[in-house]
């Protein structure tokens, strides 16, 4: 079977789950609404001000949207970033720019948002600004004359990213004891429903992250060649590094301004689709955009119901569960023997 | 006629469209809230204003409580919509509330906003001082339309104030260190509700000078200030004694023999979470935290 | 015959000098021709400038004084994928780790042909199957290349390079890790492919006796000059590689060939063994 078919294939299948973990998700929740009061609800039937209707339309639709857009986001990004670094490690959380995000936000709860340039976007421009500032110092440190290292560029990313994990702490041991409970909620990672505005924006960038990533798939895996011989194939390393570095930055910043920091995702999906699909990115990219929108939404459908009515982080789901999940493919697949 | 037709019309329109029972108030941040027509369908964020609204007789308009709201007993049969900092508002929504109170110390301004979204009014309440959650009381049985309650409840705590203050008035201040949380080490400090009640209960907070109402403070100097009176808040019983978690081990605070509460052998353990509600039982601790300061002021 | 690539007055220094022990390495005043359809090899001490005069070649890096032509065209006026359509490169190893399948390896060669398609065309997978049958590596075309043995990732590389369809093919060490009946299956190969197919072989060596026998003419380059060029009979002249190599050799004439066979001149010490 071609490349082609088979990702038509891989797209249909994780496209069909997609659909099934959706409607699932609409329809648990801890309002305990009938499957009939919310297929109501869906198809217009129910009155506007029903409850129904506002638990399925005003809350639950927009988190489901809002989770299988981070989800895929996060996912793509980590595909993204391993091609680049030919690291099987390497997730939005190492290159920094995710806690570059969280700095930004913790910022913005912890001093409000005062008048300001940045407060006219709310917290969204706060995680955006603080993402671009760590993405602009990893890619400092990391450019050295030839063009990006890429060596340079994980260990700076990791070192970014212990900066502004120390700085929130800093923060927080100084905050206000009675907003502490908020912020370290947000850090957890917190899916909540955003209104249809920001939403429309988030799907807009995620998109825009994805299609540039996507544009590059072929390239990414040239590089596993390595640069040189990449080169020599006709590929413009520098500019694809930078590219694919923006865009994976771009999709990380994205999410972590609307939903909070969550981890685990933009590693363990890409590995998951891995054993199913390959190395190729250009199958690989597309897939992770529907399969992480799939695992997070799970991650979700679950943290709001483990303990209803209380709510779980996501976060806390994530890494319940990609730990375990990392540590199986690493005993398994990627067996390193002496 | 027919100029004064439109005219009429839109008169109609905007009697019929105008709820009569319309309430505009303002809450305790400012912030101006409108309610349709008096509440009757309640849910507190706040477990003081949960201990408030049962105190004034309005439980009956109270349709929901967060988990930490369990004062009093029979609280706890009210629909819980989960955690403070965490509320599901999935079942929220469900209990059709027409008003949800909330505080800016404890709950989170995201929720605030998703709930002006769903377009379910939200009065902020903030009381840190007495005269705050005087003030509270009032607001809320007005609230509640249960004024003639508010009257005895203020005064019959005001009394019991005022009778606290008398009592200890005559005698030196010692100081005190108040321990909300022995590791890390934290105490109340000025914006802190408890500072004030420390200073009517007879006594000088040494942490009272800190500008926040929660300080991390450093156990040296704790120690160094001195202080005459030493409480550790025992949390035990709130936590269901789960390991330890706030267990106050006095024995820790014993080794310092040139603490002058440790030599006069002023070191009280206690359960006094009534004192972290900032409801109308904060009286109650009130007292017993003055007959721990002055034990003499009461026999 | 028309010269398909010429060095004219190249120089080129590396541009961080700490590196190498002397405090510097430097391509000087080098300047020779490849004619189309021969098979031209380099040879030279480890530290001549072979690995720099590839990366001229194929635009690693750019010289600093003269210009490197092909087909007569300056190479900083060739696009990167037009070059990459022209020059196809056989790395001394295969990069490792490398999680694709042979096929798919051998498919990247097809990159510069269409650089803007997504996927890669019947045609494409036409030429990459050809270019897989020409080295024999047809039946293993969908096994990951980490379980392939030395000779067989050899093979895998140059049945990439050959899917570029280019008009010079070069092999950097084509042979340095293989087992002595690999080495003879890569020097058959060369001869095929530059016989068969018309394209122009560039081989880099320090296995004299390989660039001797395959190659039509050679360069000698010693310390980042050009000490000879010409046949293998008149560059491997003992006097040029003692002086250039820095010990003693004796060469001979391989009876079966006519092409010179260098040895190595060991050293006895121990006496009467």
């Amino acid at each position: 079977m071609s490349a082609g078919r088979r990702l038509a294939v891989a797209l249909a299948v994780l496209g069909a789950t997609l659909a099934a973990v959706a409607a699932v998700s609409l329809f648990v929740g801890s309002a305990a609404l009938s499957p009939g009061a919310v297929a109501r609800a869906l198809s217009g039937r129910a009155g506007a001000e029903s409850v129904e209707s506002i638990v399925t339309l005003q809350i639950r639709l927009p988190r489901v949207a809002a989770a299988a857009l981070a989800g895929g986001a996060l996912a793509v990004a980590g595909v993204a970033f391993q091609g680049l670094t030919r690291n099987p490690l390497a997730e939005p959380a190492v290159l920094g720019v995710s806690s570059g995000a969280a700095f930004g936000v913790v910022v913005a709860q912890i001093f409000g948002l005062g008048p300001s340039v940045l407060a006219a976007l709310g917290v969204a421009g706060f995680a955006f600004a603080g993402a671009l500032l760590a993405a602009a110092a990893v890619y400092l440190i990391a450019v050295v004359p030839g063009g990006l290292s890429i060596q340079t560029l994980l260990l700076a990313g990791v070192i970014v990213g212990i900066f502004f994990t120390s700085a929130i702490t800093v923060l927080i041991s100084i905050v206000d004891f009675n907003r502490l409970g908020g912020v370290v909620h947000w850090l957890l990672g917190n899916l909540a429903p955003i209104p249809a505005g920001s939403l429309a924006l988030f799907a807009a960038l995620a998109l825009l992250g994805f299609w540039l990533v996507l544009r590059h798939a072929r390239e990414l895996n040239l590089l596993a060649l390595g640069e040189e011989a990449a080169v020599q194939l006709g590929v413009d390393a520098e500019r694809l590094k930078r590219r694919v570095f923006v865009a994976a930055a771009l999709l990380t910043g994205t999410v972590v301004a609307f939903t909070g920091p969550i981890g685990f995702v933009g590693l363990v999906v890409p590995h998951l689709l891995r054993g199913l699909l390959g190395q190729d990115n250009r199958l690989l990219v597309p897939a992770a955009l529907v399969g992480g929108g799939i695992f997070l939404l799970a991650a979700d459908t679950l943290a709001r119901n483990l303990i209803s009515p209380a709510e779980l982080s996501v976060g806390v789901i994530t890494s319940f569960c990609g730990a375990p999940v990392f540590v199986y493919l690493l005993r398994t697949r990627y067996r390193v023997s002496l | 006629m027919t100029r004064a037709r439109p005219l009429l019309l839109a008169l109609a329109v905007a009697l019929v469209a105008a709820p009569v029972d319309a309430v505009i108030v303002r809450d305790m941040l400012g912030h101006e809230v409108t309610l349709p027509r008096p509440p009757a369908r309640i849910v507190s964020l706040v477990p003081a204003a949960t201990e408030i609204i049962f105190a004034l007789g309005a439980e009956d308009r109270l349709v929901g409580r967060t988990d930490y709201c369990e004062y009093p007993a029979a609280a706890r049969a009210k629909a819980s919509v989960g955690g403070m900092v965490n509320p599901s508002l999935e079942t929220l929504v469900t209990l059709k509330p027409d008003l949800v109170i909330a505080t800016d110390e404890g709950n989170r301004e995201e929720t605030f906003q998703q709930l002006a979204r769903l377009r379910i009014p939200t009065y902020l309440v903030h009381a840190t001082r007495l005269d705050a959650l005087l003030d509270m009381i009032g607001r809320l049985g007005e609230l509640t339309g249960r004024t003639t309650a508010v009257g005895p409840l203020t005064q019959d705590l005001t009394r019991r104030v005022d009778a606290v203050r008398r009592a200890v008035a005559p005698y030196p201040r010692p100081r005190v260190l108040y321990v909300i949380w022995p590791e890390p080490l934290i105490v109340p400090g000025r914006a802190s509700l408890l500072t004030e009640l420390i200073e009517v209960a007879g006594g000088d907070s040494v942490t009272g000078q800190q500008e926040q109402a929660y300080v991390r403070f450093s156990v040296e100097a704790a120690v160094a200030l001195g202080p005459q009176v030493i409480v550790l808040a025992d949390h035990a019983s709130a936590s269901g004694g789960v390991s330890g978690a706030g267990r106050p081990e006095p024995e820790k605070w014993r080794r310092f023999t040139s603490v002058p509460a440790i030599r006069a052998g002023r070191l009280y353990s206690v359960d006094l979470s009534i004192l972290h509600r900032y409801g109308p039982t904060v009286v109650d601790g009130l007292e017993s935290l003055a007959r721990l300061i002055h034990p003499e002021a009461f026999r | 015959m028309s010269r398909l690539v010429e060095f004219a007055g190249v120089g080129f220094t590396y541009a961080q000098p700490e590196r190498t022990r002397e405090g510097g390495f430097t391509l000087a005043d080098v300047s020779f021709a490849i004619e189309a359809g021969e098979v031209f090899g380099v040879i030279g001490p480890n530290s001549a400038g072979k690995t720099t005069l590839l990366r001229l070649l194929t635009r690693v890096v750019a010289p600093e004084r003269g210009e490197v032509r092909l087909e007569g065209r300056p190479l900083s006026r060739l696009a990167h994928a037009e070059l990459a359509r022209r020059v196809a490169v056989v790395p001394q190893d295969a990069p490792r780790p490398f999680p694709f399948s042979v096929e798919q390896l051998v498919l990247m060669g097809r990159y510069p042909h269409g650089p803007g398609r997504f996927f890669e065309s019947p045609e494409d997978r036409a030429l990459a199957r050809a270019a897989m049958a020409a080295t024999g590596v047809l039946e293993l075309a969908a096994l990951p290349l980490e379980q392939l043995s030395g000779g067989e990732r050899q093979r895998a590389m140059l049945a990439r390079a050959l899917a570029q369809a280019p008009t010079l093919l070069v092999l950097d060490e084509p042979t340095s890790h293989l087992d002595l009946r690999y080495q003879a299956e890569t020097a058959a190969l060369i001869q095929h492919v530059n016989a068969e197919r018309g394209v122009t072989v560039l081989l880099v060596s320090h296995d004299l006796n390989l660039a001797a026998e395959v190659c039509d003419r050679l360069l000698l380059l010693s310390r980042g000059r050009v000490a000879r060029v010409g046949a293998p009979a008149e560059v491997l002249r003992r006097e040029a590689l003692e002086a250039v190599f820095g010990c003693e050799v004796s060469v001979d004439v391989n009876p079966a060939s006519g092409r010179p066979v260098v040895q190595v001149a060991w050293p006895r010490v121990r006496a009467g063994r």
